[in-house]
């Protein structure tokens, strides 16, 4: 016989309607239980799986691409620009006069000004995201700085004026592409203009109307890009490891592709040689 | 009624049928479509009917006031001319003709191939706010007259209330016979712009004629409201008659207003009073210029109006004319009035509807009465000279641009008027025409 | 059961975002058009459609800006300037900023008032239902009427009272932001850029002349000259300088550009009175163009 005490609860446990159960329902229950464990950790594994390629990784296992863009064959000529129409521009180049930068080599024969971006194997989630800096668009000696600016879609950036003569920054995309022109002014000491685009596009020549000879870039490309400097070398930060094709843009000379393979430690390397006309 | 002046009165008639068809008068210039790159369309309902647009144009002294107007914008090439001549075939034929051989009267028809004649015109401006028009019309012998020769001072002072026109002109009617869409023997023009009763000697209160004279036109900027008047000879645009001592006056208004939906609607008036002689001094016989005498008085006053119903438009005119008792009798002052001689007096209207499928093909209807209310003459029947015309057709224009018009025109008119066969009875004619229309 | 069907649907809403991200913008074309016919434009207490103006569009329009709206009408080519290109919802005469739509308002006036020194005319004689009908059928030309909403109206403030300073001001303005490079000292066009402007199609294109031009192709009055420099003309050279002009200053360059303008006016008047010449910085400019 159990003692008093277990037989009084055994009998509060008979009388607890409520939580009597009988066999075939204590065995439904647990089945159920077991389901929704496997349901759950079914639907962690998903939400892992699909936030996966969305991880930021810290910079020591993000893969970086490198490179070189070269100029094969003799640099074109870059004429002289005549900046007569505004006696600021011609005094700014009174030492140094200006050229034309359509194709900007540097010695060792690379190619300035190329912008490299990821053109297939990025992940939608990774070609979306816009980093947070703001590349700055100058107008400087009647010349624009940086000669061709890329930035991502819909990354904001900034659009300055360094001298004191007035301009206007006139971007011309292909409205039935996505981004809209715009026109705005910018008199001496103007304050800055942010912007961004909502489209790719490769390229988006930029001019400023009152002084013809200016012109230049915004190249919009998704996920990461890098421009070459004067030695014609490039690297593309934050790639995540995986296998790509990587294009090069050159205003006069068009695209290139390349196919390069990335992984954790392991940069991967992309050189470029566009053949002069 | 004497079987003579039943007999002049049918020819009368007949004569002024053909004439009627003869001159193709019609204004449509694609020098001006040239000038300004639209369409016909875009002045014309379907040309040469003008719509809204193309009458304030007209009104602006042919300048769309865009600053590029005068001439000197214009290619050096730019010549404003343009012909129109109307190639057709077409059947005329009258129910009762007096005819020698059998002493009775029987039905004539005859048709053919014909040309309507040739109209020359040029139009613009030759300066800003300079404007002119001519328009050289031929018969299908190619002899030429005049049909329209002015100059007009456009918006004087920057006004668009005062502009004038000097020369021969066409009356400010709103509903407009010159830019009228039907072209056959019978049905081409509005007997109503022309009409004159039985035994009436006036020939000058023809509204539908261009005259000799002066205009003073004004309208609001946008073209709404317009109102003009005008004197001019009572010559029926001919120079050197008689009549040339003596003058008529035309005014005319309208108003148009926006219905919603339904379009734009103008209503309008229009009266003509004048005066001219009955008898003239003679020479060996013929007729001193200026030497016309015996002047009586002459009216004709009506409301017009043009209404848009989307694809429909109707315009409407009446009448009311009045011509004193020495015209309504053809006797020339101070001879005798006959006994019981009253002024002629009449009503009549029609209403002309189109269904513009769209500016390349329109349907044409008209229905026109004209009542005399009180003959010259008592015991002359009361309806003798009474005019019934009905008139069908469409312009079909396969092609539509800036440069040139071209329409296929198929027409089909009745018309019938009481008392003036030869026998005192009803004359009828009808005309068949299939034709072409090219403007260029 | 519940997860295949999970999975199952999980698998549907990727095949259509996959499908919808492949759409793009591509080229107009008459099918595409054609879908936006249901189109409509609100002006006022105006409800336009586009279906109702076909009509009017073939008989009034076609001729210069084409079947499908994009400027190569048949006469296109002899004109200067350039119909329309309604393809690309690009409109000069807004009162929106620039790179943005226009108001429908804004395209109803430009087709009632017409452009001066232009083949447009004015189409007033055209009834308000059809001129809003019209409004309409412009903008199914372009999808960006459909996926954009117009841009924000600018806030034009009351004019204030003209007076010698506002006028002396204005001419500041204009030598600040340096409106003579293209304009000229004098605003007769012939500023040191104005021979090399092209417009956004790299046409040459001229800035305006306000030593013969009396009426703007965007408007005639004060506050439609306000708009004009404000927002800027899109598709030509002429900039927004909402930026860089604050609304008070606007009003006095107002002031002083109607002063240059050769109808008789209080502004030019007052010019007169107070001896007012072209600034010292411009007249240190280059030789204007003759």
């Amino acid at each position: 016989m159990l003692p008093l005490r277990q037989r009084r609860q055994r009998s509060n446990d008979n009388l607890d309607v409520k939580n009597r159960m009988y066999p075939e329902e204590r065995d439904k229950q647990m089945k159920a239980r077991y389901q929704a464990a496997g349901m759950i950790s079914v639907l962690l594994l998903l939400a892992i799986g699909l936030l996966w390629p969305a991880r930021s990784v810290s910079a020591a296992a993000e893969g970086k691409i490198t490179g070189t863009v070269k100029l094969d064959g003799a640099a074109p000529h870059m004429k002289g620009i005549d900046m007569s129409k505004d006696p600021f521009c011609v005094k700014q180049h009174e030492n140094s006069p200006a050229h034309l930068e359509n194709v900007v080599v540097g010695a060792g024969g690379g190619l300035q000004n190329v912008v490299l971006y990821i053109s297939q194997g990025l992940s939608a989630a990774e070609a979306s995201q816009a980093p947070a800096k703001e590349p700055v668009f100058d107008q400087k000696n009647c010349m624009y700085t940086p000669h061709v600016l890329a930035m991502g879609v819909n990354q904001k950036f900034k659009v300055m004026t360094s001298d004191q003569t007035t301009h206007n920054i006139h971007p011309l995309p292909n409205p039935l592409a996505g981004n809209i022109p715009w026109n705005k002014s910018q008199p001496p000491g103007a304050p800055p203009i942010e912007s961004s685009w909502k489209a790719e596009e490769v390229a988006i020549p930029v001019k400023c109307n009152i002084h013809p000879w200016m012109h230049g870039y915004f190249v919009v490309v998704k996920g990461p890009y890098a421009t070459t400097d004067e030695k014609g070398a490039y690297t593309i930060e934050n790639v995540p490891p995986g296998n790509y094709t990587v294009t090069a843009w050159q205003e006069e000379y068009g695209t290139q592709t390349a196919k390069v393979t990335v992984a954790a430690g392991k940069p991967g390397t992309a050189d470029f040689t566009f053949k002069a006309k | 009624m004497t079987s003579a002046r039943n007999r002049f009165a049918s020819g009368v008639l007949l004569a002024s049928i053909f004439l009627l068809f003869a001159a193709s008068d019609a204004n449509a210039l694609p020098a001006f479509a040239r000038k300004y790159g639209l369409r016909c369309s875009a002045c014309h309902e379907a040309w040469p009917m003008l719509n809204y647009f193309g009458q304030k144009f007209k009104d602006n002294g042919y300048q769309l006031m865009n600053d590029r107007d005068a001439p000197i914008w214009q290619n050096n090439g730019y010549w404003p001319v343009t012909i129109r001549i109307t190639p057709s075939w077409h059947r005329e034929s009258t129910d009762k003709v007096a005819v020698d051989q059998t002493g009775g009267q029987q039905r004539i028809t005859s048709h053919g191939f014909d040309v309507g004649g040739l109209d020359l015109l040029s139009g613009g401006t030759l300066d800003k706010n300079l404007s002119f028009l001519f328009v050289l019309s031929s018969d299908e012998n190619a002899v030429f007259h005049f049909e329209s020769v002015n100059a007009r001072f456009d918006n004087l002072f920057g006004s668009p209330w005062l502009n004038v026109k000097v020369g021969k002109f066409e009356l400010d009617n709103i509903v407009s016979e010159k830019r009228g869409l039907t072209l056959s023997g019978s049905g081409g023009g509005f007997q109503l712009y022309h009409f004159i009763p039985v035994g009436d000697s006036n020939f000058v209160g023809q509204i539908g004629d261009n005259q000799f004279g002066l205009e003073w036109m004004g309208h609001s900027a946008n073209d709404r409201t317009r109102i003009s008047a005008s004197v001019f000879n009572s010559s029926d645009g001919n120079v050197d008659l008689p009549g040339s001592n003596s003058y008529t006056g035309f005014f005319a208004g309208s108003q148009a207003f926006e219905l919603g939906k339904l379009g734009t609607q103008r209503v309008g008036f229009y009266a003509m009073v004048g005066q001219a002689p009955t008898n003239t001094l003679t020479s060996g016989g013929e007729p001193i210029p200026g030497g016309g005498f015996g002047n009586k008085t002459f009216s004709r006053v009506g409301f017009n109006g043009i209404f848009y119903l989307k694809k429909l438009d109707f315009q409407v005119v009446t009448q009311h004319g009045s011509d004193n008792a020495y015209f309504a009798t053809s006797t020339a002052s101070p001879d005798p009035l006959p006994g019981g001689a009253r002024s002629a007096v009449w009503n009549g209207a029609f209403v002309e509807t189109h269904y513009v499928h769209n500016p390349q093909l329109v349907f044409i209807q008209r229905s026109e009465w004209i009542r005399m209310s009180q003959q010259a003459i008592p015991g002359t029947p009361s309806n003798l000279g009474d005019i019934d015309n009905y008139v069908f057709g469409y312009r079909y224009m396969p092609i539509m641009n800036s440069r040139a018009g071209f329409a296929i025109h198929n027409e089909y008119s009745w018309i019938r008027q009481r008392g003036t066969a030869p026998d005192g009875t009803d004359l009828a004619s009808s005309s068949v025409l299939l034709g072409f229309d090219f403007d260029f | 059961m519940r997860r295949m069907m999970l999975n199952g649907s999980l698998v549907l809403t990727a095949l259509v975002t996959i499908a919808l991200c492949s759409l793009s913008w591509g080229q107009a074309t008459k099918a595409e058009e054609d879908q936006r016919l249901g189109m409509e434009s609100h002006i006022g207490k105006l409800t336009g459609h586009a279906t109702s103006a076909q009509g009017n569009y073939r008989r009034y329009c076609v001729g210069c800006h084409g079947e499908l709206g994009d400027g190569e009408g048949e006469n296109a080519q002899w004109l200067e300037p350039k119909p329309r290109n309604f393809t690309l919802g690009i409109f000069k005469c807004r009162s929106t900023t620039t790179g943005t739509l226009p108001l429908d308002s804004d395209l109803f006036d430009t087709i009632g008032r017409g452009l001066d020194s232009s083949n447009m005319p004015s189409w007033n004689p055209l009834s308000a239902q059809e001129r809003a009908d019209l409004v309409a059928y412009v903008k199914h030309f372009s999808a960006r009427f459909v996926t954009e909403k117009p841009g924000t109206p600018i806030e034009i403030p009351k004019k204030p009272e003209l007076t010698a300073e506002r006028l002396k001001a204005g001419q500041e303005v204009f030598q600040r932001v340096e409106c003579w490079k293209c304009h000229g000292p004098t605003g007769m066009g012939n500023g040191p850029s104005a021979a090399t402007l092209t417009d956004d199609q790299n046409r040459p294109i001229a800035p305006y002349n306000f030593h013969d031009g009396k009426r703007f192709k965007c408007g005639t009055t004060d506050e439609d000259l306000y708009r004009i420099f404000m927002t800027g003309l899109d598709g030509t050279p002429m900039p927004s300088w909402s930026d860089n002009i604050k609304p008070d200053e606007a009003w006095d360059l107002v002031f002083y550009l109607r002063s240059l303008q050769p109808m008789k006016s209080k502004e030019k008047e007052l010019a007169r009175q107070i001896g007012l010449k072209p600034g010292a910085a411009a007249a240190s400019a280059p030789a204007a163009q003759q």
